[in-house]
């Protein structure tokens, strides 16, 4: 019979930890869109599903076009409606001609690579560009995320090149792993940081302003991201390292 | 948000077959199974006649049930396609000089779900090396085909139903035709048809159309299903083997009408949906698996019959006007020329090349429209029969 609006909220939120969407109006929603981004198979569908509370895939596929993961957060005691996650395919075909919808209204992009593959890390400035020529302007927070560093044996892409990449443009770098919790950042905590960021820069969210509407990159020494050691083996503790990923630790 | 309760429309959710009594699926599963044994004589027969019937093998592929079972569709399937199984394509060439080649492999790692649970790795490796080689074999056989992600998914139906030299055949003619559009180095005229989608629920639904366009949802959320054919979106197999078996007797459009039939399906639940893109996108693009399919098939055909693609184009052009990102009407018609199969069309005889130079223009006849669009869109003459059956059979 009819499905009931009851039904439809679960499955749009079927990822969700949280199930508190149908007590608040869309007015009092504070909703963050952020864009995942990086070439194929290097972990981005993997990271979004594990930050949405999901387990490591056992069958992980490809992405066809964009899908989309949502979250519902607490940050300081405010509760952010939402993290919404656009997980795009890697393929250039996809980001030439399907993804550009979805650069629309973004409020952070993530870009990510593979440490294990040189070939990712070195299509970065490609992934950056692309979000230049989308007019995405500086003050959207970039962060950059190497992924798989639990496969130590073949890590080619070295901490301190992925550091040097981050610092060159402006962005905050995590290493981590979307398949182990025990080496390097946890995922929660890298959506965490972008969420307090978030939070910090933009007290109220115009949800129609970003396309088009900045023109050019502007990317200026606005802000002097003070980052943190990502060596692998400087990384501290999960649980004593929430103190570090809030937006003052890196601004 | 409104619920929306004096928009509904003529598909309710409650004629759901899937609730029916118990009683009521013995009587249809009996009747059902009559149906199958006659249905599967006169497949056969169909395959034996010289020259074989594909008009009716088409029709058997549309209609309930499609062809049944795989051991048919290793036997109608090249039919449909106009492929002759005792020809082969090159095999030998280096399929890792391919430069999409690392691409699929990525891909095809990827694809663990796609294959039989339960199956044991070592068999399922061996069958992901083939899928590997079906793919770049084609690839490499015809040069100005890219691959995409997704193509990957519809190669493994074919390989899990009719192996892998079968396989490289049929994926091969499929490739130049049906898939022909996605397979562009860019991705412009597979959004060409996406664009269908919006304009056929515009015609049978404008409340949810209007609800559509509001959310700025865009067309995305069906790409995968267009491009794989449902076979990504889709767990079960069974129901992915029907659905090819209907695609590969109709219009390379058909999938499209079918997202318009799922999505028409929905609209109670769509427009329950806040009215933005991210939760719009979000409930259509994960499509139910308990789909109605044998329901949503017939559906599909007759928002074919009812809105002609090419009676569509003029309100998709109205649409691309508003759509910065798309081209011109000009640019559409010359995609739809090329998914000619001229192979096909050459080999035909007279009475179906008579068939095809009635100018569309001049006809008022909406059955010689339906026939001619079909022509000029590469399902072939032979369709011809089946639409002027499937018309009688769909309104």
């Amino acid at each position: 019979m009819a499905t009931t609006s009851n039904s439809n909220i679960n499955s749009i939120n079927e990822e969700q930890e949280s199930s508190s969407t149908s007590q608040d109006s869309p007015s009092q929603r504070r909703i963050f869109k952020v864009i995942v981004l990086g070439d194929s198979n290097v972990g981005k569908t993997c990271l979004t599903i594990r930050f949405c509370g999901g387990e490591f895939p056992q069958k992980p596929e490809a992405t066809i076009g964009v899908d989309f993961r949502d979250k519902d957060m607490t940050i300081e005691g405010e509760s952010i409606k939402q993290l919404q996650l656009w997980d795009t395919a890697g393929q250039e075909r996809f980001r030439k001609s399907m993804v550009q919808h979805y650069y629309r209204n973004v409020h952070a992009v993530i870009f990510v690579y593979d440490v294990t593959k040189l070939s990712s890390f070195e299509n970065l400035p490609t992934w950056v560009d692309e979000c230049d020529r989308h007019s995405l302007s500086s003050n959207i927070p970039r962060v950059l995320v190497g992924n798989k560093c639990d496969i130590t044996e073949r890590k080619v892409v070295s901490t301190n090149m992925g550091q040097k990449f981050a610092e060159h443009n402006d962005m905050p770098f995590f290493e981590t792993s979307a398949k182990s919790g025990e080496v390097g950042e946890s995922v929660n905590n890298i959506f965490l940081y972008v969420a307090k960021k978030l939070k910090s820069q933009k007290p109220t969210i115009n949800m129609r302003a970003g396309f088009g509407g900045i023109a050019g990159s502007g990317r200026t020494s606005v802000r002097r991201l003070k980052l943190k050691s990502t060596g692998i083996q400087g990384f501290e503790p999960e649980k004593s390292k929430s103190k570090c990923s809030g937006s003052t630790c890196f601004s | 948000m409104s619920k929306n309760t004096d928009l509904r429309h003529r598909r309710k959710v409650s004629q759901d077959p899937t609730k029916a009594s118990k009683s009521d699926n013995d009587k249809v599963n009996k009747g059902f199974e009559s149906y199958k044994r006659d249905k599967l004589v006169a497949i056969y027969q169909a395959l034996r006649s010289d020259p074989v019937d594909v008009a009716a093998l088409r029709k058997f592929a549309i209609s309930k049930g499609g062809l049944l079972t795989d051991e048919i569709r290793r036997k109608a399937w090249p039919k449909l396609l106009n492929v002759n199984m005792f020809d082969t394509l090159p095999k030998g060439v280096n399929i890792k000089e391919h430069r999409d080649y690392d691409q699929v492999v990525l891909d095809v790692n990827r694809s663990l779900k796609r294959f039989p649970p339960g199956m044991k790795d070592e068999q399922r490796e061996v069958l992901q090396d083939q899928l590997v080689e079906v793919i770049v074999r084609v690839l490499c056989e015809n040069k100005q085909l890219h691959y995409y992600q997704g193509y990957h998914d519809i190669c493994v139906t074919f390989l899990l139903v009719v192996g892998k030299e079968s396989s490289v055949m049929l994926v091969n003619k499929l490739s130049t035709h049906h898939l022909r559009d996605f397979m562009d180095s860019t991705m412009d005229r597979t959004k060409h048809m996406l664009n269908y989608l919006l304009p056929i629920i515009h015609k049978s639904n404008p409340t949810l159309y209007d609800f559509l366009q509001k959310s700025e949802v865009g067309t995305v959320f069906a790409l995968a299903w267009l491009i794989t054919w449902y076979g990504h979106v889709l767990n079960n197999f069974r129901s992915i083997v029907r659905l090819y078996d209907f695609f590969l007797a109709c219009h390379p459009l058909m999938p499209v009408y079918l997202a318009a039939a799922i999505v028409l399906y929905r609209e109670e639940e769509v427009l329950n949906c806040e009215c933005d893109m991210p939760f719009v996108h979000s409930l259509l693009s994960k499509i139910p698996q308990n789909l109605p399919l044998e329901k949503l098939i017939v559906d599909a055909g007759d928002l074919f019959v009812q809105y002609q693609p090419s009676q569509l184009a003029k309100e998709a052009r109205l649409y691309y006007k508003q759509s910065s990102s798309l081209t011109t009407f000009q640019q559409l018609e010359e995609s739809s020329q090329s998914q000619r199969p001229d192979s096909i069309l050459q080999k035909l005889t007279g009475r179906n090349a008579s068939a095809n130079e009635v100018p569309l223009s001049q006809q008022s006849n909406r059955m010689v429209k339906v026939a001619v669009w079909a022509l000029s869109m590469g399902i072939g003459a032979a369709a011809l029969t089946v639409l002027n059956t499937a018309m009688e059979f769909w309104t």
